[in-house]
Protein backbone atom coordinates (compact mmCIF):
# COMPACT_ATOMS: atom_id res chain seq x y z
CA UNK A 1 0.00 0.00 0.00
CA UNK A 2 1.18 3.49 -0.68
CA UNK A 3 1.56 5.33 1.92
CA UNK A 4 3.58 8.96 2.95
CA UNK A 5 5.49 9.61 6.10
CA UNK A 6 6.09 13.14 7.53
CA UNK A 7 10.17 13.41 8.26
CA UNK A 8 9.14 17.09 9.06
CA UNK A 9 6.58 19.20 9.99
CA UNK A 10 5.68 22.85 10.74
CA UNK A 11 3.57 23.30 13.62
CA UNK A 12 0.01 23.07 13.32
CA UNK A 13 0.34 21.04 9.94
CA UNK A 14 -3.23 19.20 9.87
CA UNK A 15 -5.10 17.51 7.01
CA UNK A 16 -8.14 19.55 5.78
CA UNK A 17 -10.61 18.55 3.16
CA UNK A 18 -13.38 21.34 1.62
CA UNK A 19 -14.53 21.22 5.60
CA UNK A 20 -17.24 19.64 7.73
CA UNK A 21 -20.24 21.93 6.95
CA UNK A 22 -23.77 21.58 8.79
CA UNK A 23 -22.67 20.86 11.99
CA UNK A 24 -22.58 24.75 13.86
CA UNK A 25 -25.67 23.94 16.17
CA UNK A 26 -23.78 20.89 17.71
CA UNK A 27 -21.01 23.31 18.22
CA UNK A 28 -19.03 21.99 15.53
CA UNK A 29 -17.51 24.58 13.16
CA UNK A 30 -16.99 24.11 9.49
CA UNK A 31 -12.81 23.83 9.45
CA UNK A 32 -11.63 23.25 5.82
CA UNK A 33 -8.23 25.05 4.54
CA UNK A 34 -7.36 27.85 5.82
CA UNK A 35 -6.82 29.69 1.75
CA UNK A 36 -9.35 27.50 -0.22
CA UNK A 37 -8.36 29.20 -3.24
CA UNK A 38 -5.04 27.60 -2.91
CA UNK A 39 -6.33 24.05 -1.94
CA UNK A 40 -8.70 24.11 -5.02
CA UNK A 41 -5.87 25.66 -7.31
CA UNK A 42 -3.80 22.40 -6.05
CA UNK A 43 -6.42 20.04 -6.84
CA UNK A 44 -6.34 21.52 -10.75
CA UNK A 45 -3.16 21.62 -11.47
CA UNK A 46 -3.41 17.70 -10.87
CA UNK A 47 -6.70 16.62 -12.14
CA UNK A 48 -8.31 14.20 -9.83
CA UNK A 49 -7.20 14.94 -6.64
CA UNK A 50 -8.51 13.30 -4.01
CA UNK A 51 -10.39 15.49 -1.42
CA UNK A 52 -7.63 15.45 1.47
CA UNK A 53 -4.96 18.22 1.27
CA UNK A 54 -1.93 18.49 3.65
CA UNK A 55 -2.14 22.07 5.01
CA UNK A 56 1.48 22.84 6.32
CA UNK A 57 2.85 25.80 7.64
CA UNK A 58 5.23 28.50 7.26
CA UNK A 59 8.45 26.10 8.08
CA UNK A 60 7.01 23.75 5.43
CA UNK A 61 6.78 19.92 5.31
CA UNK A 62 9.53 17.11 4.40
CA UNK A 63 7.73 13.78 3.09
CA UNK A 64 8.73 10.65 1.94
CA UNK A 65 6.87 7.87 -0.58
CA UNK A 66 6.62 4.75 0.91
CA UNK A 67 5.27 0.95 -1.14
CA UNK A 68 4.40 2.89 -4.65
CA UNK A 69 3.85 5.78 -6.63
CA UNK A 70 1.77 8.61 -7.02
CA UNK A 71 1.19 12.44 -8.91
CA UNK A 72 1.15 14.93 -5.91
CA UNK A 73 0.22 18.61 -6.28
CA UNK A 74 1.35 21.74 -4.26
CA UNK A 75 0.29 25.63 -4.30
CA UNK A 76 -0.21 28.08 -1.31
CA UNK A 77 1.45 31.22 -0.69
CA UNK A 78 5.31 30.90 -2.19
CA UNK A 79 7.48 28.05 -1.07
CA UNK A 80 11.02 26.55 -1.60
CA UNK A 81 10.26 22.87 -3.04
CA UNK A 82 12.68 20.08 -3.76
CA UNK A 83 12.19 16.60 -5.04
CA UNK A 84 14.74 13.90 -4.67
CA UNK A 85 17.19 16.88 -4.30
CA UNK A 86 16.12 18.78 -7.44
CA UNK A 87 14.71 22.46 -7.06
CA UNK A 88 11.50 22.75 -8.81
CA UNK A 89 8.84 25.58 -9.51
CA UNK A 90 6.36 26.33 -7.20
CA UNK A 91 3.43 25.79 -7.78
CA UNK A 92 4.55 22.22 -8.89
CA UNK A 93 2.55 18.69 -9.94
CA UNK A 94 5.02 16.00 -8.77
CA UNK A 95 5.02 12.51 -10.06
CA UNK A 96 6.36 10.65 -6.81
CA UNK A 97 7.76 6.94 -6.92
CA UNK A 98 8.60 4.61 -3.96
CA UNK A 99 11.31 6.02 -1.83
CA UNK A 100 11.35 9.95 -3.38
CA UNK A 101 11.57 12.40 -0.90
CA UNK A 102 10.11 16.16 -1.39
CA UNK A 103 11.44 19.07 1.04
CA UNK A 104 8.83 21.81 1.26
CA UNK A 105 11.27 25.06 2.79
CA UNK A 106 10.05 27.79 3.92
CA UNK A 107 10.19 30.68 1.22
CA UNK A 108 9.06 34.45 0.20
CA UNK A 109 5.76 34.57 0.87
CA UNK A 110 2.47 32.99 2.68
CA UNK A 111 1.46 31.09 5.93
CA UNK A 112 -0.52 28.41 4.33
CA UNK A 113 0.79 25.63 1.54
CA UNK A 114 -0.99 22.52 0.13
CA UNK A 115 -0.38 19.06 -0.78
CA UNK A 116 -3.08 16.75 -2.76
CA UNK A 117 -2.48 13.51 -4.19
CA UNK A 118 -4.32 11.74 -6.72
CA UNK A 119 -5.42 9.39 -3.81
CA UNK A 120 -7.58 9.85 -1.05
CA UNK A 121 -6.15 10.02 2.48
CA UNK A 122 -7.16 6.95 4.46
CA UNK A 123 -7.79 8.62 7.82
CA UNK A 124 -11.80 8.24 8.89
CA UNK A 125 -14.66 10.38 7.91
CA UNK A 126 -16.10 12.00 10.73
CA UNK A 127 -18.99 14.13 10.60
CA UNK A 128 -18.89 13.30 6.34
CA UNK A 129 -15.35 15.12 6.73
CA UNK A 130 -11.53 14.45 6.77
CA UNK A 131 -10.78 17.62 8.41
CA UNK A 132 -8.92 18.35 11.62
CA UNK A 133 -10.43 20.50 14.13
CA UNK A 134 -7.53 21.03 16.48
CA UNK A 135 -9.97 22.79 18.94
CA UNK A 136 -12.43 20.32 19.15
CA UNK A 137 -9.83 17.64 18.42
CA UNK A 138 -12.02 16.08 15.85
CA UNK A 139 -10.98 14.54 12.37
CA UNK A 140 -8.29 14.14 10.43
CA UNK A 141 -5.70 11.88 12.10
CA UNK A 142 -6.70 11.20 15.79
CA UNK A 143 -7.70 15.08 15.69
CA UNK A 144 -4.24 16.44 15.83
CA UNK A 145 -1.60 18.25 14.27
CA UNK A 146 0.45 15.68 12.05
CA UNK A 147 4.01 15.82 13.53
CA UNK A 148 7.35 13.51 12.21
CA UNK A 149 7.10 9.92 12.00
CA UNK A 150 3.21 9.91 10.99
CA UNK A 151 2.52 7.65 8.04
CA UNK A 152 -0.53 8.54 6.10
CA UNK A 153 -2.06 5.35 4.39
CA UNK A 154 -3.43 6.68 0.86
CA UNK A 155 -6.78 4.50 -0.48
CA UNK A 156 -8.34 4.74 -3.82
CA UNK A 157 -6.95 6.42 -6.54
CA UNK A 158 -8.90 9.25 -7.38
CA UNK A 159 -10.97 9.41 -10.68
CA UNK A 160 -8.42 11.30 -13.26
CA UNK A 161 -9.97 14.37 -14.61
CA UNK A 162 -8.25 17.34 -16.60
CA UNK A 163 -5.24 18.53 -15.33
CA UNK A 164 -3.75 22.63 -15.71
CA UNK A 165 -0.46 23.39 -15.62
CA UNK A 166 0.76 24.60 -12.35
CA UNK A 167 1.16 28.62 -12.81
CA UNK A 168 1.59 31.35 -10.10
CA UNK A 169 -1.42 33.38 -9.11
CA UNK A 170 0.08 36.73 -8.00
CA UNK A 171 -1.93 38.73 -5.12
CA UNK A 172 -1.60 42.28 -5.13
CA UNK A 173 -1.35 44.21 -1.42
CA UNK A 174 -4.73 45.71 -1.66
CA UNK A 175 -7.15 46.17 1.18
CA UNK A 176 -9.10 43.68 2.57
CA UNK A 177 -12.94 44.21 2.00
CA UNK A 178 -15.78 43.41 4.20
CA UNK A 179 -19.03 43.85 5.17
CA UNK A 180 -20.11 45.79 8.39
CA UNK A 181 -20.98 43.51 10.99
CA UNK A 182 -23.69 43.33 13.09
CA UNK A 183 -22.51 45.57 16.16
CA UNK A 184 -21.16 48.30 13.86
CA UNK A 185 -23.37 50.47 15.27
CA UNK A 186 -22.21 50.31 18.76
CA UNK A 187 -19.02 51.49 17.79
CA UNK A 188 -19.95 55.00 16.77
CA UNK A 189 -18.94 57.11 13.81
CA UNK A 190 -15.59 58.41 14.77
CA UNK A 191 -14.46 54.81 15.50
CA UNK A 192 -15.71 53.03 12.53
CA UNK A 193 -14.07 55.96 10.44
CA UNK A 194 -11.21 55.28 11.59
CA UNK A 195 -11.16 51.69 11.30
CA UNK A 196 -11.61 51.81 7.47
CA UNK A 197 -8.80 55.26 7.21
CA UNK A 198 -6.02 53.37 9.81
CA UNK A 199 -4.01 50.73 9.01
CA UNK A 200 -3.42 47.70 11.39
CA UNK A 201 -0.12 44.80 11.79
CA UNK A 202 -0.70 41.27 11.49
CA UNK A 203 0.66 39.91 15.06
CA UNK A 204 2.48 36.94 15.92
CA UNK A 205 -0.72 35.46 17.00
CA UNK A 206 -2.17 34.01 14.27
CA UNK A 207 -3.27 30.65 13.79
CA UNK A 208 -6.85 28.28 12.20
CA UNK A 209 -8.65 29.90 15.07
CA UNK A 210 -7.96 33.25 14.10
CA UNK A 211 -5.30 35.95 13.14
CA UNK A 212 -4.78 38.64 15.96
CA UNK A 213 -4.11 42.31 14.93
CA UNK A 214 -2.17 44.84 16.39
CA UNK A 215 -3.80 47.99 16.63
CA UNK A 216 -1.01 50.49 16.66
CA UNK A 217 -2.88 53.77 16.11
CA UNK A 218 -4.83 52.74 18.75
CA UNK A 219 -8.61 52.74 16.97
CA UNK A 220 -9.99 50.95 19.69
CA UNK A 221 -8.19 52.12 22.63
CA UNK A 222 -11.04 53.58 24.76
CA UNK A 223 -13.86 51.44 22.99
CA UNK A 224 -16.42 50.89 25.91
CA UNK A 225 -16.50 47.09 27.02
CA UNK A 226 -19.93 45.83 26.07
CA UNK A 227 -21.87 43.01 28.18
CA UNK A 228 -23.16 41.55 24.46
CA UNK A 229 -25.71 38.66 24.76
CA UNK A 230 -23.62 35.77 22.64
CA UNK A 231 -24.48 35.20 19.07
CA UNK A 232 -23.16 33.30 15.70
CA UNK A 233 -20.07 33.73 14.61
CA UNK A 234 -18.33 32.91 11.26
CA UNK A 235 -15.35 32.84 9.46
CA UNK A 236 -13.98 36.29 8.70
CA UNK A 237 -15.77 38.15 11.29
CA UNK A 238 -13.89 41.21 13.07
CA UNK A 239 -13.88 40.92 16.83
CA UNK A 240 -12.67 43.53 19.36
CA UNK A 241 -11.42 41.98 22.57
CA UNK A 242 -12.08 44.04 25.89
CA UNK A 243 -8.61 45.61 25.78
CA UNK A 244 -8.86 46.67 22.11
CA UNK A 245 -7.75 43.90 20.25
CA UNK A 246 -9.03 43.36 17.12
CA UNK A 247 -8.92 39.65 16.33
CA UNK A 248 -10.01 38.26 12.79
CA UNK A 249 -11.75 34.91 12.76
CA UNK A 250 -10.81 31.38 10.83
CA UNK A 251 -11.70 28.46 9.87
CA UNK A 252 -11.45 26.75 13.09
CA UNK A 253 -13.48 29.87 15.39
CA UNK A 254 -15.50 29.09 17.64
CA UNK A 255 -19.19 29.03 16.71
CA UNK A 256 -20.68 31.94 19.13
CA UNK A 257 -19.47 34.66 20.56
CA UNK A 258 -20.04 37.85 22.68
CA UNK A 259 -17.35 40.18 21.70
CA UNK A 260 -18.29 42.90 19.38
CA UNK A 261 -17.56 42.49 15.90
CA UNK A 262 -17.54 46.00 13.82
CA UNK A 263 -17.42 43.92 10.22
CA UNK A 264 -16.66 40.42 8.88
CA UNK A 265 -14.20 40.08 5.84
CA UNK A 266 -15.33 38.79 2.51
CA UNK A 267 -15.14 35.13 1.36
CA UNK A 268 -13.37 36.55 -1.73
CA UNK A 269 -10.39 38.08 0.46
CA UNK A 270 -10.08 35.92 3.36
CA UNK A 271 -7.39 33.63 1.24
CA UNK A 272 -5.84 36.62 0.84
CA UNK A 273 -5.63 37.58 4.60
CA UNK A 274 -4.81 34.37 6.12
CA UNK A 275 -1.96 34.51 3.78
CA UNK A 276 -0.37 37.67 5.68
CA UNK A 277 2.69 37.15 7.72
CA UNK A 278 3.17 38.28 10.74
CA UNK A 279 4.85 42.38 10.51
CA UNK A 280 2.79 42.49 6.89
CA UNK A 281 0.03 45.67 6.79
CA UNK A 282 -3.25 45.32 6.78
CA UNK A 283 -5.97 47.96 6.31
CA UNK A 284 -9.70 47.68 5.73
CA UNK A 285 -12.36 48.57 2.97
CA UNK A 286 -16.18 48.64 3.36
CA UNK A 287 -17.98 47.14 0.49
CA UNK A 288 -21.72 46.53 -0.02
CA UNK A 289 -23.09 42.76 0.39
CA UNK A 290 -24.07 42.50 -4.02
CA UNK A 291 -20.29 43.78 -4.29
CA UNK A 292 -19.30 40.58 -2.32
CA UNK A 293 -21.69 38.75 -4.11
CA UNK A 294 -20.36 39.64 -7.63
CA UNK A 295 -16.68 38.97 -6.08
CA UNK A 296 -17.54 35.55 -4.84
CA UNK A 297 -19.22 34.40 -7.99
CA UNK A 298 -16.03 35.29 -10.06
CA UNK A 299 -13.82 33.70 -7.80
CA UNK A 300 -15.80 30.12 -8.45
CA UNK A 301 -15.38 30.26 -12.01
CA UNK B 1 -46.53 12.50 26.11
CA UNK B 2 -48.89 12.74 23.21
CA UNK B 3 -51.99 14.78 24.25
CA UNK B 4 -54.61 16.53 21.75
CA UNK B 5 -53.20 19.32 19.98
CA UNK B 6 -54.30 21.99 22.74
CA UNK B 7 -51.68 20.41 24.28
CA UNK B 8 -48.57 19.99 22.16
CA UNK B 9 -48.31 24.14 20.82
CA UNK B 10 -47.88 26.88 23.13
CA UNK B 11 -48.07 29.66 21.63
CA UNK B 12 -45.44 32.68 21.88
CA UNK B 13 -46.76 36.33 22.10
CA UNK B 14 -46.96 38.50 19.40
CA UNK B 15 -42.93 39.00 18.31
CA UNK B 16 -41.70 42.48 17.64
CA UNK B 17 -39.92 43.02 14.38
CA UNK B 18 -36.91 41.05 14.49
CA UNK B 19 -33.95 42.46 13.09
CA UNK B 20 -32.44 40.80 9.89
CA UNK B 21 -28.95 41.28 8.98
CA UNK B 22 -26.40 40.30 6.67
CA UNK B 23 -23.36 37.63 8.63
CA UNK B 24 -20.62 37.97 6.48
CA UNK B 25 -21.56 37.40 2.55
CA UNK B 26 -22.97 34.00 3.51
CA UNK B 27 -25.07 34.48 6.24
CA UNK B 28 -28.32 35.92 7.04
CA UNK B 29 -29.10 36.72 10.74
CA UNK B 30 -32.28 36.81 12.15
CA UNK B 31 -32.55 38.91 15.70
CA UNK B 32 -35.55 38.67 17.83
CA UNK B 33 -33.50 41.02 20.32
CA UNK B 34 -30.32 42.54 21.65
CA UNK B 35 -30.37 40.92 24.82
CA UNK B 36 -31.47 37.62 26.59
CA UNK B 37 -35.00 37.39 27.74
CA UNK B 38 -37.74 34.51 28.03
CA UNK B 39 -39.91 35.92 25.30
CA UNK B 40 -37.01 36.53 22.61
CA UNK B 41 -35.80 32.67 23.37
CA UNK B 42 -39.26 31.48 22.55
CA UNK B 43 -39.83 33.48 19.65
CA UNK B 44 -36.00 32.02 18.16
CA UNK B 45 -36.79 28.66 19.39
CA UNK B 46 -40.37 28.83 17.45
CA UNK B 47 -38.74 30.08 14.48
CA UNK B 48 -35.92 27.40 13.95
CA UNK B 49 -38.21 24.98 14.22
CA UNK B 50 -40.42 26.10 11.74
CA UNK B 51 -37.34 26.71 9.75
CA UNK B 52 -36.27 23.40 9.96
CA UNK B 53 -39.71 21.72 8.91
CA UNK B 54 -38.47 23.41 5.12
CA UNK B 55 -35.62 25.19 5.14
CA UNK B 56 -36.07 28.01 2.37
CA UNK B 57 -34.50 27.69 -1.15
CA UNK B 58 -30.41 28.53 -0.98
CA UNK B 59 -30.23 27.70 3.23
CA UNK B 60 -27.51 25.32 3.34
CA UNK B 61 -27.78 25.50 7.42
CA UNK B 62 -29.58 26.94 10.49
CA UNK B 63 -27.75 27.61 13.51
CA UNK B 64 -30.13 29.03 16.61
CA UNK B 65 -28.52 30.45 19.01
CA UNK B 66 -29.70 32.83 22.19
CA UNK B 67 -32.01 35.34 20.80
CA UNK B 68 -31.07 34.87 17.17
CA UNK B 69 -31.17 32.34 14.14
CA UNK B 70 -28.07 32.56 11.39
CA UNK B 71 -29.14 31.20 7.93
CA UNK B 72 -26.58 30.50 6.24
CA UNK B 73 -26.91 30.39 2.44
CA UNK B 74 -25.08 30.21 -0.74
CA UNK B 75 -25.65 33.18 -2.43
CA UNK B 76 -25.55 31.97 -6.26
CA UNK B 77 -29.00 29.95 -5.25
CA UNK B 78 -30.60 33.07 -3.36
CA UNK B 79 -30.27 36.43 -3.25
CA UNK B 80 -30.08 38.10 0.30
CA UNK B 81 -33.28 40.29 -0.43
CA UNK B 82 -34.90 37.23 -1.41
CA UNK B 83 -34.27 35.25 1.72
CA UNK B 84 -34.51 38.05 3.82
CA UNK B 85 -38.13 38.72 2.06
CA UNK B 86 -38.91 35.40 2.45
CA UNK B 87 -37.85 35.48 5.96
CA UNK B 88 -39.84 38.66 6.73
CA UNK B 89 -43.33 36.49 5.62
CA UNK B 90 -42.49 33.92 7.84
CA UNK B 91 -41.89 35.51 11.10
CA UNK B 92 -44.27 38.53 10.10
CA UNK B 93 -47.56 35.81 11.03
CA UNK B 94 -46.65 36.66 15.00
CA UNK B 95 -48.71 34.43 16.98
CA UNK B 96 -48.42 31.88 14.59
CA UNK B 97 -45.51 31.26 15.48
CA UNK B 98 -45.79 28.08 17.84
CA UNK B 99 -43.01 26.05 20.02
CA UNK B 100 -43.22 22.38 20.33
CA UNK B 101 -44.04 20.71 23.11
CA UNK B 102 -40.92 20.04 24.27
CA UNK B 103 -38.84 17.05 24.32
CA UNK B 104 -37.91 16.05 28.35
CA UNK B 105 -35.01 14.20 29.92
CA UNK B 106 -33.83 13.65 33.28
CA UNK B 107 -30.64 14.48 34.32
CA UNK B 108 -28.47 13.05 37.21
CA UNK B 109 -26.33 15.21 39.00
CA UNK B 110 -23.60 14.37 41.36
CA UNK B 111 -23.60 17.82 43.07
CA UNK B 112 -20.47 19.27 44.74
CA UNK B 113 -17.42 17.32 45.65
CA UNK B 114 -14.70 16.85 43.54
CA UNK B 115 -17.01 17.33 40.38
CA UNK B 116 -18.65 20.33 42.25
CA UNK B 117 -15.63 22.64 44.02
CA UNK B 118 -18.07 25.48 43.61
CA UNK B 119 -20.95 24.48 45.33
CA UNK B 120 -20.85 25.53 48.69
CA UNK B 121 -18.90 28.94 47.92
CA UNK B 122 -22.39 29.65 45.35
CA UNK B 123 -24.73 28.77 47.83
CA UNK B 124 -23.11 30.46 50.88
CA UNK B 125 -22.68 33.43 48.50
CA UNK B 126 -26.84 33.32 47.52
CA UNK B 127 -26.80 33.16 51.53
CA UNK B 128 -28.32 29.69 51.23
CA UNK B 129 -27.18 25.52 52.23
CA UNK B 130 -25.71 23.69 49.59
CA UNK B 131 -28.81 21.24 50.05
CA UNK B 132 -31.06 24.01 49.52
CA UNK B 133 -29.02 25.49 46.42
CA UNK B 134 -29.73 21.91 44.88
CA UNK B 135 -33.28 21.70 46.08
CA UNK B 136 -33.58 24.84 44.76
CA UNK B 137 -31.80 24.26 41.55
CA UNK B 138 -33.41 21.31 40.92
CA UNK B 139 -37.06 22.50 41.49
CA UNK B 140 -38.50 22.67 38.41
CA UNK B 141 -37.11 21.75 34.73
CA UNK B 142 -35.38 23.93 32.82
CA UNK B 143 -35.53 24.80 28.79
CA UNK B 144 -32.33 24.27 26.77
CA UNK B 145 -31.95 28.07 25.58
CA UNK B 146 -29.09 27.15 22.89
CA UNK B 147 -26.57 24.56 21.85
CA UNK B 148 -23.80 25.37 19.54
CA UNK B 149 -21.16 27.23 21.91
CA UNK B 150 -18.66 23.80 22.12
CA UNK B 151 -19.76 20.51 20.88
CA UNK B 152 -22.42 19.27 22.85
CA UNK B 153 -22.46 21.88 25.07
CA UNK B 154 -26.19 23.43 26.14
CA UNK B 155 -27.37 26.85 27.74
CA UNK B 156 -30.30 26.04 30.00
CA UNK B 157 -32.63 28.79 31.52
CA UNK B 158 -33.96 30.50 33.50
CA UNK B 159 -33.38 30.38 36.96
CA UNK B 160 -35.83 32.41 39.47
CA UNK B 161 -33.71 36.05 40.67
CA UNK B 162 -32.97 34.99 43.50
CA UNK B 163 -30.37 31.86 42.38
CA UNK B 164 -28.76 34.75 40.09
CA UNK B 165 -24.74 34.80 40.37
CA UNK B 166 -21.96 36.50 38.59
CA UNK B 167 -19.55 34.41 36.39
CA UNK B 168 -16.58 33.63 38.51
CA UNK B 169 -13.26 36.56 38.40
CA UNK B 170 -11.18 33.89 36.77
CA UNK B 171 -11.46 31.40 34.33
CA UNK B 172 -10.76 27.68 35.06
CA UNK B 173 -8.28 26.21 32.11
CA UNK B 174 -10.49 23.31 31.49
CA UNK B 175 -13.44 21.29 33.18
CA UNK B 176 -14.31 17.64 31.82
CA UNK B 177 -17.22 16.70 29.38
CA UNK B 178 -20.37 16.15 31.90
CA UNK B 179 -19.59 18.96 33.99
CA UNK B 180 -22.72 21.02 35.65
CA UNK B 181 -21.98 25.18 34.83
CA UNK B 182 -24.05 27.53 36.84
CA UNK B 183 -24.12 31.80 36.23
CA UNK B 184 -25.92 34.36 35.38
CA UNK B 185 -29.52 32.93 35.95
CA UNK B 186 -28.58 29.54 33.90
CA UNK B 187 -26.89 25.94 34.42
CA UNK B 188 -25.32 24.81 31.57
CA UNK B 189 -24.07 21.35 30.93
CA UNK B 190 -20.41 20.94 29.21
CA UNK B 191 -20.73 18.06 26.26
CA UNK B 192 -16.29 17.93 25.78
CA UNK B 193 -13.25 19.43 28.04
CA UNK B 194 -13.53 23.34 28.02
CA UNK B 195 -11.94 26.66 29.82
CA UNK B 196 -15.50 28.13 31.78
CA UNK B 197 -15.49 31.24 34.17
CA UNK B 198 -18.67 29.66 35.18
CA UNK B 199 -18.99 27.75 38.59
CA UNK B 200 -18.90 24.25 38.36
CA UNK B 201 -21.44 22.60 40.80
CA UNK B 202 -21.50 19.12 39.66
CA UNK B 203 -20.84 16.49 37.46
CA UNK B 204 -23.18 14.16 35.37
CA UNK B 205 -22.57 10.92 33.61
CA UNK B 206 -24.95 12.19 30.80
CA UNK B 207 -22.72 13.07 27.64
CA UNK B 208 -24.29 15.25 25.24
CA UNK B 209 -21.76 14.76 22.51
CA UNK B 210 -20.84 11.56 20.18
CA UNK B 211 -19.03 12.43 16.96
CA UNK B 212 -19.12 8.82 15.77
CA UNK B 213 -23.00 9.64 15.01
CA UNK B 214 -24.77 11.06 12.00
CA UNK B 215 -26.62 13.60 14.88
CA UNK B 216 -23.84 13.76 17.17
CA UNK B 217 -25.86 15.73 19.70
CA UNK B 218 -29.08 14.57 21.41
CA UNK B 219 -30.30 17.83 23.14
CA UNK B 220 -32.20 20.38 20.92
CA UNK B 221 -33.09 24.31 22.06
CA UNK B 222 -36.52 23.61 23.74
CA UNK B 223 -36.19 20.28 25.03
CA UNK B 224 -36.88 20.44 28.96
CA UNK B 225 -34.46 19.30 31.60
CA UNK B 226 -35.61 18.06 34.99
CA UNK B 227 -32.32 17.85 37.23
CA UNK B 228 -32.32 15.19 39.50
CA UNK B 229 -29.48 15.02 42.59
CA UNK B 230 -27.69 11.72 43.37
CA UNK B 231 -26.95 11.21 46.60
Amino acid sequence: MTAIRITRASPLTTLQDAGRFGYLRHGISASGPMDRAAYNRAGTWLGGAGSTAIEFTRTGIGLAVEGGSLAASCDGGSFSLHHNGKAMNWPARLTLQDGDVVEIAPGADGNYGYIRFDHEVDVPLLLGSRSTNLVAGLGGLEGRALRKGDRLELGAQSKRAMSQHPRAVGTEPLPIRFIWGLHADLFGEDVRQSFVVGSFVVSQRIDRMGARLEDRTGVFAGSPILSLVSDAVVPGDIQILGDGTPIVLMRDHQPTGGYPRIGTVIEADLDRMVQLRPGAEVSFEPIRLSKAHALLTAGAQ
Amino acid sequence: MGGSMAHRFAETPPLPNPLIVPLGDQGLLVRFATTLSDEANLATIAFAQQLQERLPEGVTEIDPNLVSVLLKYDPRKVEFERLAGEVRLLVGSGPKLKVRAPRRHRIAVRFGGEGGPDLEEVAAALRLTPESLVAAHNARPLRVLTTGFAPGFVYCGFHPDELVVPRRTTVRASVAAGTLLFAAGQSAITGTAIPTGWHVIGRTEFRNFHPEKDSPTTLREGDELTFEALP
